[in-house]
């Protein structure tokens, strides 16, 4: 039985996921990737094995992607995330046209073949907004939970424009629309209107072409999801785990480097 | 062939000392010609020393207060070096103003901070049609001469001129072996070390340069050098006027691309076609403005693609991929890209954008971009 | 802030919208009626009108996309195109339009414009050629380019204006005599002429109301009250719509009232760059409160100062002279040097406290050396200036909270040196 791992270790979160012989997912993980990505890849590895019963010495093949891609000291190759999103969102589902990844540092839309193949993508990693971490700032601002930004945007009454492209200026625009008498709930759908007008220009760039799949933790916010598919008139796909979208490309990546070594 | 590349990487690694230090070695005046199109020849023959102005190696500080954040990085780099006077070596400028707007900020603060003892603006016309545009181009260089005459107080004679012409084109008929040579054998230089080569010709004096690469073409003629097939062969489009940085260049090859030929500024835009020397030199020089320098964004493009040149060069080379470099704040090319990207899409040839800034580059994530076009490419 | 400012609004400036709305349904519904449609960037539509083809102009369309609201959607769908956001906001808004149409995406119908026959895209910044390329590349519009360089020296406009002279006279008027296979109109264009020069010499009798202190009325108003010397250029409402106006500011001074309530500004200033056309409004609840009224302007100036100059006997000559003449050099203004000519004029002319230089992030026409700009006219003059960063009508480039703190700081700096 030849058990493969990918292993996706981004800025913010690590994620591993274990698949057996037959492509099937054994196991996953996700945790912080603090700030030693290769001890939180070692780590990952192991929990994800724990928890799927294997050992270090049953696994055939490990392949690293990711940000700190080249942090996986056990990685028998690495390829970037942005061909492992597009093979694990085809995988998850094969009508995938179109990958929209919100990450915790970078934001990425990929263009996929009728073969699960990348075609083109573009990346905005200049800009924090249209990022993980610009909603977790603005969380703080708004003082609520980063869990709950996804619900308040389904209370907004009012339309608020937070249309800076910064997540400094974002912030100070975001006190001051707390100064103005604004309420959270609209602050908040405002934001999410923000992420979706960055995403919408990288969309435009790609070329929109359904089916889209939406994968990164960002996708787990309900209120970007929504504030997307109403700028792009189109419904989009969200994973149950859309996390691990990346490891489960780079695990299958990795099986099939193993078929090949072995066939 | 090693004695050359090193010398030539001495003058791109520091080029303000190196132009400084030329300045003394010749006793001759620099005149700083801001890229892309302003014809060298004349400033050469009024007995000075052109040099192409270039994007300097430093983050922009005082510059700051001059220019906004948006525009690009040479603007904001050159004007940093200008008002910080780390140009201070330089005699004259000038500027072809019509090439983008953010030319036009230079003239204004050169006069204001720098004070140079000549400066010349151009209005260079875009390709447009009928006699006005052919006649005024001319008028403009006839100014261009006449104001270095009026520097120098000396003539400058038709065959002093066309002598100039003929050192000119001796480099760009040197440079292009070059090219040629790299075609066949790609392996021989690295992307990084041509880019330098290009660079160099363009703050040297053509006849120096033209000396150095002579010997250099011996050794490129005599190296063999084994081919390394399982490399993707990738074209490096854009930058239109200012160096590209070297680590991209390094990271194209690290990744197992090499590049064969390129349609950058700093690459194969600058030497291209020579100048003819039949006839008026003026004339010529304002002929080759007009229809023989390559399609560029600046100067007005109807009816040949660039997106079509590209993919040609492309499949001349045997190339797989396109590799965009697209200077951020670059008006022209922003404005063509989305029609070059489209046209790369209809014909079904794999292209990938790099964004390039004087400062914040992360290269990390140009490393994503590069590894993910060469996978897609590789078919991974 | 204890004085309570309020905005007294003038009663002719509700008479532009009809006029401004008819202008561009008659240039959507000119294909139904048969006539020829002519787009136009720089000072070109001219040529087109005296041969009665319907025109765009580019700044023009722009600005009543923003005025309308529809700026916005139209910009979606570019980015949807693949046009990328640092683009000029004016570029992108004709490809949004373009795409929106050519893909059959739905957007305001008042934003749509029939393609047209031809295209007159006169250089005067690149990207007035750029966006024709684009077009021309994207839909395969007829496109005739000229150049009109904007100067930087006055010494170097003779020969420029020789340039621009012979493209009017061999390049502009043989290809639109094609397009409408008949012969150029020389004498509607003189008529054109005439009315203008009535037009703009109205226009400035009413300028003279902002030397009132206080003043009469803002740039605002005259930004809605500019069509009649722009784009309605040759049309006799014009001069209807500037009496009109005149009369109503002649009324407010007999009557003392200011432009803004009760008793007229506490700041006069001046207003860089390209007007915010989307943003008006907003804009003015930024200055209102603070008993900041803008007067003057270096694009509103832009549009014929010296109608004494304008001869309609010798129009094809005439209009090379207003831009690239002597005595009138309208593209001047474009470069640092004109620029500061102009606002050092205006700052005495209308006793100005301040300078706003508005800073397009996708426009860098008006940008030129602003930082330079403000250094060299505090010197001079003794009057602080900021830069605030924006766009014509992409909201996504503006940051309220930024340019509250600017333009306070502008107050206060005024009132510091007021001690």
């Amino acid at each position: 039985m030849a058990i493969v791992v990918g292993v996706d270790v981004g800025s913010l979160c690590t994620k591993t996921v274990i698949l057996d012989g037959d492509g099937g997912i054994l196991s996953y993980d996700i945790m912080r990737s603090g700030h030693y990505y290769k001890g939180a890849a070692d780590e990952s590895i192991e929990s994800a094995l724990k928890s799927a019963g294997l050992k270090k010495s049953d696994v055939s093949y490990i392949l690293g992607t990711g940000y700190g891609r080249g942090a996986v000291a056990e990685a028998d190759a690495e390829v970037t995330e942005i061909t492992c999103h597009a093979r694990g969102a085809a995988r998850l589902f094969p009508e995938v046209h179109t990958v929209i990844d919100i990450g915790g540092q970078d934001s990425k839309v990929i263009g996929i073949g009728d073969n699960g193949r990348v075609i083109n993508f573009v990346m905005n990693d200049k800009c924090a907004a249209g990022t993980g971490r610009f909603l977790e700032v603005m969380a703080l601002a708004l003082s609520v939970d980063i869990g709950e930004m996804g619900d308040l945007f389904f209370a907004s009454k009012e339309k608020v424009e937070v249309s800076s492209m910064c997540t400094v200026f974002a912030e100070s625009e975001v006190i001051s629309l707390f100064a103005q008498g604004h309420k959270k709930a609209d602050i908040a759908a405002g934001i999410a209107h923000a992420i979706a007008r960055r995403i919408v220009g990288m969309v435009g760039q790609v070329g929109l072409r359904e089916k889209v799949v939406m994968s990164g933790g960002v996708a787990k916010n309900s209120g970007v999801v929504r504030a997307i598919e109403e700028r792009i008139e189109t419904r989009l796909l969200v994973p149950r785990e859309p996390q691990i979208v990346g490891a489960l490309g780079a695990a299958i990546i990795a099986s099939e480097r193993m078929s090949a070594t072995i066939g | 062939m090693e004695r050359v590349l090193s010398k030539i990487a001495e003058v791109t690694s520091d080029p303000y000392a190196y132009v400084a230090g030329l300045k003394e070695r010749k006793n001759k005046k620099i005149i700083g010609c801001f890229p892309m199109h302003v014809p060298e020849e004349i400033v050469h023959a009024a007995d000075l020393i052109p040099v192409v102005i270039w994007r300097g190696n430093e983050p922009v500080t005082w510059g700051h207060a001059h220019v906004p954040p948006y525009d690009c990085g040479i603007t904001r780099s050159f004007v940093d070096d200008a008002v910080r006077g780390k140009l201070s070596f330089m005699d004259g400028f000038v500027f072809h103003i019509r090439q983008c707007l953010q030319a036009g900020e230079f003239p204004f603060i050169m006069e204001r901070h720098f004070k140079p003892a000549y400066q010349k603006i151009l209005y260079l016309p875009a390709i447009y049609p009928g006699d006005p545009t052919r006649d005024f181009a001319l008028k403009e260089l006839e100014s261009f001469k006449t104001s270095l005459e009026d520097f120098t107080g000396k003539m400058i004679s038709d065959d002093s001129l066309k002598k100039s012409i003929e050192i000119y084109n001796k480099n760009r008929s040197l440079m292009e072996r070059v090219y040629e040579i790299r075609r066949a054998k790609p392996e021989i230089l690295k992307a990084k070390e041509v880019m330098q080569i290009v660079w160099s010709s363009m703050l040297m004096p053509k006849e120096d340069h033209n000396e150095l690469l002579t010997e250099l073409i011996k050794g490129m003629e005599e190296k063999s050098v084994k081919a390394q097939k399982e490399r993707i062969k990738v074209i490096p489009v854009g930058c239109l006027c200012q160096t590209l940085q070297f680590d991209i260049l390094d990271l194209i090859e690290d990744l197992g691309m090499i590049v064969p030929d390129d349609d950058l500024y700093i690459g194969s835009r600058y030497f291209a076609n020579p100048v003819n020397l039949n006839g008026n030199p003026l004339k010529a020089l304002a002929d080759r403005y007009l229809t023989k320098t390559p399609l560029c964004p600046t100067k007005g493009v109807w009816d040949i693609h660039w997106g079509d040149e590209a993919i040609k060069r492309m499949r001349d080379n045997d190339a797989k991929g396109i590799i965009s470099v697209r200077v951020k704040y670059c008006p022209p090319h922003t404005c063509y890209y989305p029609d070059f990207r489209s046209k790369m899409a209809e014909e079904g040839v794999p292209e990938v954008m790099i964004e390039m800034e004087h400062e914040i580059i992360s290269l990390e994530g140009v490393k994503t971009r590069l590894q993910s076009f060469a996978e897609t490419i590789g078919g991974v | 802030m204890d004085v309570k400012y309020k905005v007294n609004r003038l009663q002719t400036t509700n008479e532009i919208r009809p006029l401004v709305d008819k202008h561009w349904a008659d240039l959507r519904t000119a294909k139904e009626r048969g006539e020829l449609v002519a787009w136009a960037s720089g000072p070109t539509f001219i040529f087109a009108y005296a041969m009665g083809m319907k025109c765009h102009f580019m700044a023009g369309y722009s600005a009543y996309c923003g005025g309308i609201g529809a700026g916005e959607e139209v910009l979606k769908v570019a980015e949807m195109a693949g046009d990328l956001p640092e683009t000029c906001s004016y570029h992108r808004l004709h490809m949004g339009m373009g795409e929106a149409v050519a893909r059959g995406i739905p957007i305001n119908p008042q934003a749509i414009l029939p393609m047209p026959d031809l295209m007159v895209a006169g250089r005067l910044c690149p990207e007035m050629s750029h966006y024709a390329e684009g077009l021309h590349r994207r839909f395969g519009v007829r496109v005739l380019p000229i150049d009109l360089p904007a100067v930087a020296n006055i010494e170097d406009m003779p020969r420029v204006r020789e340039f621009v002279y012979r493209q009017f006279k061999e390049v502009v008027i043989p290809t639109i005599e094609e397009v409408c296979g008949k012969p150029f109109d020389y004498d509607r264009m003189s008529e054109i002429l005439s009315v203008l020069k009535k037009v703009a010499t109205l226009r400035n009798q009413c300028w003279e109301f902002f030397k009132d202190k206080p003043s009469r009325w803002t740039l605002w108003d005259y930004g809605v009250s500019i069509a009649p010397v722009f784009y309605l250029m040759g049309n006799p409402a014009g001069i209807t719509y500037y009496e009109k106006l005149l009369k109503e500011l002649q009324e407010r001074r007999e009557k003392g009232i200011p432009a803004i309530a009760p008793d007229g500004e506490k700041y006069r200033l001046y207003w860089d760059g390209w007007l915010p056309w989307a943003f008006l409004g907003k804009f003015m609840r930024k200055f209102t409160p603070h008993g900041a009224v803008v007067l003057c302007g270096r694009y509103p100036w832009e549009f014929f100062p010296h109608p004494e100059l304008i001869d309609p006997e010798h129009p094809v000559e005439s209009w090379a002279d207003l831009y690239y003449g002597m005595e009138s050099h309208l593209v001047y203004t474009f470069s640092p040097k004109g620029t500061i000519d102009l606002i050092g004029k205006l700052i005495d002319d209308y006793s100005l406290d301040g300078l706003i230089m508005f800073s397009s992030k996708t426009c860098r026409v008006m940008n030129l050396a602003q930082p330079e700009v403000i250094d060299v006219l505090d010197k001079k003059y003794g009057i602080p200036g900021v830069i605030i960063e924006g766009d014509m009508i992409d909201s996504a480039m503006i940051s309220d909270a930024q340019i509250e703190t600017r333009l306070q700081a502008l107050y206060e700096m005024i009132d510091s040196r007021r001690r």
